[in-house]
C-alpha cells in the first residue's frame, strides 16, 4: 500500500474529533489579549518599533507554549484515536507496515502544525488590523518577512513534534505522557540561555523567535543563529526520536 | 508442512512471568474447514489466535499459517487473514461505513466491497451511525464486517456471537457455517459453548488452562466420550466432564503429561493418524 | 474510613510518583538555574531567597500547576473510565466523602512537592550564597519587618539555621495555602467532565491564558490557575500577606461548597 493512501486513512480517522478546534483555541487566545494590550505596543521597554514589538510579543507566548502545548495534546489525541476503541489491533491484524503506519501519523501530526501555523498567521493579520484601527497606527508588518518567519518557527518545532510522539508512543498512559510533554515545555525559558540550549527541542521555536527579537531590536538577545551545533544536533534527535517511536509502535498492544 | 493443513501450530507457547497461557500447544486446521476453538474463559483461546496475528508473541514454538512463518512473513500472513478479535476494535468516531472504508482502502478493495460487507452482516441500515453509538450487538457486527470484507482466505473468529440476541446468534452461526462453501475460505473459530461449536464446525480442539485437551471431528468426540466413559449422547456433558476432570488433575501433572504427549507426537507421522488425536490420553480412567 | 478508600484507589494510577516527579522536576528549577548562571544572581543585592523566588517562581509554580491538573484528571479518570463511580454512587458512601478525600491527598501531595522545593532552595542558598556578602542578608527580608523576621542579628550559625528553615517554611507555607483554591477548583472540574480530555483541555487552557495576566491588581491576583504565581516575599512587600491569606482560604471554601452543590445537581443532568 502507498505511503500516500496510508497517511490519507490516518487523515481520515479524525473526523469529528474537533481537532481544528483544538488547534484554534491557543491561537485566538493569544491574539485576543494582545489587540487589547496594544496600547502597551507603543511605548515598548527596550528599543523597538511598534509593529515589531507587536508581532514579538504576540508570537513570544506561541513559540514559548503554544505550539509545544498543541503537539502535546495533538499527540495524545492521535495516539487515543488508535486507544480507545482498540482500533490499533484492527491497524496490527492488517497487513500493514508499522513503521508506515507510524511515519503516517507522524506526518499527520506535522500536518497539523502546518494547519496551525496558517491559521495563527491569519490571526495575526486581523489582530494587527484591528489593533491598527484601535490605536490608530500602523501594526501591519510585511508578509514576506511574516511568512518566512513563522514558518521557520514551525519548522523549529519539528524535532520537538518527534520527541512528543516518541514519548506518546513509549507511554501508553494518555495522561503521563501529556504530563511529561507539558512539563518539558515549561523549562525552555531557562535552556535558551544556557550553552546547550540546541540539546532541547522543546526550546528551538522560542530561541528562533529570540533571535528575530535580536535582531529588530538590538541587545535583546543574540542576532546571529548558531547553526552548528544545532543543525546536526536537531537532525540527530529528529531522527532518533522517530527511530525509537516507529521501531515501539504498537508494541504495547503486541506484548 | 501437510499441505491439507492450512494453519499448523508446533509447541506453541505463551507465558507471562509465571503464568502460562498457552502451553505447548500443537493445532491441525484443515483448508476449508472451520475448526470450532472450545474452551472455558481464560482457557488461552484469544491468546493462541492473537499468537497466530502476530499481535503477541509466542514464548516458545513456531506455527505456519498457508507455508508461511512469523514474523518473518507478518504481513503477507495477515493479507490472508480476516480477523475479529476479543472486543470488537474500531474508531469511534467514524460512521460503520467510513470504519470499513478504512480497512478496504488499506486492504486495497473496490468501493463495492464495504456494501458487500454491511449487507452480509445485516448492518447497511445503520451504517451512517457513529460506532460509539451503536449497540454491543451491532459493534459486534461491525468487528465481522471488518473480518470478513474481501473475502480473506483464511478467517479467525474470536467468540463472534458475543453480544447477539437469539436471532442474531442464529443468523451469523449459518453465515459462518456458510462460508467455507461461499467464498472457499477456512474458519477458526472459537467459543466457551459446545452447543455452538458443534452446530458451526467440522473439527473441534478443546483447550483448557492453555493445554489442547482434545483435537479431532464432532464424531470423533463423540467415540472418545463413549470410550472414557464419559456420557456420549450429551455431547455438552462430556465436554465438561473432560474439563472438570482436567480441573481436578493435581497440580505436578503437567510435567507428566507433557512427556506422554512428546511420546505420542513422535509416533504420530503418518497423516491418517495424525487427523485424530487425543493429547491427553488413556489416563483419564 | 473514606480517605483509606481513597489512598486505596490510588495503587498503580501512579497519582503518588507523579506528584514526585512533578516536585523533584520543579525543586530541579533553581538548581540548574543556578549552576548555569550562578554569577547572574550571586552579584545581586538582597535577600537571596527573593532573588531565588524571583527568578525561578514562575516556572516553578507552573509545573506545581501543571503537575496538579494531571493528577486531578488522573484521579477522576480512574473513577470514570471504567464506570467505578457508578458503583460508588449505589454503594452507602458519601460523594462529597470521596471529593473531600482527593482533596486531602492532593493537599497533603502538594504540601509534599513544596517542601522538596523549599530544600532546594535551602540547598541553593547553602551553595551559592554562603560565602557571599549576601549571607548575612537570609533572614532580612525587603520589607520584613523586626517581628516577622524575630532572628535578624543572630550571628550564631545554630541559630541561623533554625531560622533559615523558619524563613523557607513561612514561604512555603504561603506557596501553599495560594495553591489551595486552583487545587480545589482543578479537582471540581476534573469530578464534572466524564471524559478526561475536556477537563485536561480546560486545565492546560487557564494555565496558560491566565498566565500572561499582569500581576499588579489585587483582583485579578486573586483568579485561581494566577495566584500560584506570586511570591511571598512580594506580596510582603505589598503587605497584602492577610487580605491573601483570608481570601484564598474564602475560594477554597466556596470551591468545596460549589462541588457539594454540584454533586447535588448532578443526578438532574445525567
Amino acid at each position: 500500500m502507498k505511503f500516500s493512501a496510508l497517511a490519507g486513512v490516518e487523515l481520515k480517522k479524525l473526523r469529528r474529533s474537533k481537532i481544528l478546534l483544538i488547534l484554534a483555541a491557543p491561537v485566538i487566545l493569544m491574539w485576543i489579549p494582545s489587540v487589547f494590550n496594544s496600547a502597551s505596543s507603543l511605548s515598548p521597554s527596550v528599543s523597538i518599533t511598534p509593529e515589531n514589538n507587536f508581532f514579538i510579543q504576540g508570537f513570544m507566548g506561541m513559540s514559548w507554549f503554544m505550539i509545544p502545548a498543541t503537539l502535546v495534546i495533538c499527540t495524545v489525541l492521535l495516539q487515543q484515536t488508535e486507544r480507545a476503541d482498540h482500533g490499533i489491533l484492527k491497524m496490527l491484524s492488517l497487513p500493514v507496515s508499522t513503521v508506515k503506519l507510524c511515519l503516517a501519523k507522524f506526518l499527520v501530526l506535522i500536518l497539523l502544525a502546518l494547519i496551525q501555523m496558517v491559521l495563527s498567521v491569519a490571526a495575526y493579520y486581523l489582530s494587527a488590523y484591528a489593533a491598527s484601527q484601535l490605536q490608530d497606527c500602523s501594526f501591519l508588518l510585511s508578509p514576506a518577512y511574516v511568512i518566512p518567519c513563522v514558518a521557520a518557527l514551525y519548522a523549529g518545532a519539528v524535532p520537538m513534534a518527534a520527541v512528543f510522539w516518541m514519548i506518546g508512543t513509549l507511554i501508553t498512559s494518555p495522561v503521563f505522557s501529556a504530563g511529561i510533554g507539558l512539563a518539558s515545555v515549561v523549562p525552555s525559558v531557562l535552556f535558551i540561555n544556557t550553552k546547550i540550549w540546541f540539546l532541547y527541542p522543546m526550546s528551538y521555536p522560542f530561541y528562533l523567535l529570540m533571535i528575530r527579537y535580536g535582531r529588530v531590536s538590538p541587545d535583546v538577545y543574540g542576532s546571529q543563529i548558531d547553526w552548528l551545533p544545532w543543525l546536526p544536533a536537531a537532525v540527530l534527535i529528529t531522527v532518533a526520536a522517530v527511530a525509537v517511536s516507529c521501531l515501539r509502535f504498537g508494541a504495547a498492544e503486541r506484548r | 508442512m501437510n499441505r491439507t493443513n492450512i494453519i499448523e501450530t508446533q509447541h506453541l507457547t505463551k507465558s507471562y512471568g509465571d503464568f502460562t497461557a498457552v502451553s505447548d500447544l500443537n493445532l491441525h486446521i484443515r483448508r476449508g474447514s472451520v475448526y470450532g476453538f472450545l474452551g472455558p474463559n481464560g482457557a488461552g483461546k484469544s491468546t493462541t489466535m492473537k499468537m497466530l496475528l502476530g499481535l503477541t508473541r509466542p514464548t516458545g514454538g513456531i506455527f505456519q499459517i498457508d507455508g508461511k512463518s512469523y514474523p518473518r512473513d507478518r504481513v503477507a500472513i495477515l493479507r490472508e487473514i480476516g480477523s475479529f478479535i476479543e472486543a470488537p476494535a474500531f474508531y469511534g468516531n467514524l460512521t460503520g461505513e467510513e470504519n470499513l472504508d478504512l480497512i478496504r482502502r488499506i486492504l486495497g478493495l473496490p468501493k463495492s466491497s464495504v456494501e458487500e460487507a454491511l449487507d452480509l452482516v445485516g448492518l447497511t441500515q445503520f451504517r451512517k451511525r457513529m460506532a460509539r453509538k451503536y449497540s454491543l450487538g451491532m459493534k459486534q457486527r461491525l468487528g465481522l464486517a471488518g473480518a470478513l470484507i474481501g473475502r480473506p482466505p483464511i478467517l479467525i473468529l474470536d467468540e463472534p456471537t458475543n453480544g447477539l440476541d437469539p436471532v442474531g446468534i442464529h443468523e451469523i452461526r449459518t453465515l459462518i457455517r456458510s462460508l467455507p462453501k461461499r467464498y472457499d475460505c477456512t474458519v477458526l473459530v472459537s467459543s466457551h459453548l459446545l452447543p455452538e461449536v458443534e452446530l458451526m464446525a467440522d473439527d473441534i480442539g478443546i483447550l483448557n488452562h492453555g493445554r489442547l485437551l482434545f483435537e479431532g471431528t464432532t464424531d470423533e468426540l463423540k467415540q472418545e466420550a463413549l470410550s472414557s466413559g464419559l456420557p456420549a449422547d450429551n455431547l455438552e456433558e462430556a465436554f465438561l466432564a473432560m474439563i472438570d476432570e482436567d480441573n481436578r488433575r493435581p497440580e505436578e501433572a503437567p510435567g507428566r503429561r507433557t512427556d506422554r504427549r512428546t511420546e505420542r507426537q513422535t509416533d504420530r507421522t503418518d497423516p491418517a493418524s495424525a487427523r485424530k488425536r487425543r493429547t491427553t490420553g488413556g489416563e483419564r480412567k | 474510613m473514606t480517605l483509606l478508600l481513597e489512598c486505596r484507589k490510588l495503587k498503580r494510577t501512579g497519582i503518588i510518583p507523579a506528584f514526585l516527579a512533578g516536585g523533584l522536576l520543579s525543586a530541579a528549577v533553581p538548581i540548574i538555574n543556578m549552576a548555569a548562571r550562578s554569577s547572574s544572581y550571586t552579584s545581586l543585592s538582597g535577600d537571596p531567597l527573593t532573588i531565588l523566588l524571583d527568578s525561578n517562581w514562575q516556572m516553578m509554580a507552573m509545573l506545581n500547576i501543571l503537575t496538579l491538573i494531571c493528577t486531578s484528571c488522573m484521579m477522576y479518570h480512574s473513577e470514570y473510565a471504567d464506570n467505578g463511580i457508578q458503583k460508588m454512587d449505589v454503594l452507602p458512601v458519601r460523594p462529597f466523602g470521596m471529593f473531600l478525600g482527593k482533596t486531602f491527598i492532593t493537599a497533603l501531595s502538594l504540601a509534599m512537592m513544596i517542601l522538596l522545593e523549599m530544600a532546594s532552595f535551602a540547598l541553593c542558598m547553602d551553595h551559592w550564597f554562603s560565602g557571599s556578602d549576601a549571607s548575612s542578608a537570609i533572614f532580612a527580608i525587603p520589607g520584613a519587618s523586626g517581628t516577622d523576621f524575630p532572628v535578624s542579628g543572630v550571628s550564631d550559625s545554630g541559630a541561623s539555621f533554625a531560622g533559615l528553615a523558619f524563613s523557607l517554611l513561612k514561604a512555603g507555607g504561603f506557596q501553599f495555602l495560594i495553591l489551595l483554591p486552583t487545587a480545589l477548583l482543578m479537582l471540581l472540574i476534573a469530578s464534572a467532565c466524564r471524559n478526561i480530555w475536556i477537563s485536561l483541555g480546560i486545565g492546560v487552557i487557564c494555565v496558560f491564558a491566565l498566565m500572561i495576566l499582569p500581576q499588579d491588581s489585587l483582583i485579578l491576583n486573586l483568579i485561581p490557575f494566577h495566584t500560584p504565581y506570586l511570591t511571598f516575599p512580594a506580596v510582603l512587600q505589598e503587605e497584602q500577606i492577610a487580605p491573601f491569606l483570608f481570601a484564598c482560604t474564602a475560594e477554597t471554601l466556596l470551591f468545596a461548597f460549589a462541588e457539594s452543590l454540584f454533586l447535588k445537581v448532578r443526578r438532574c443532568f445525567s
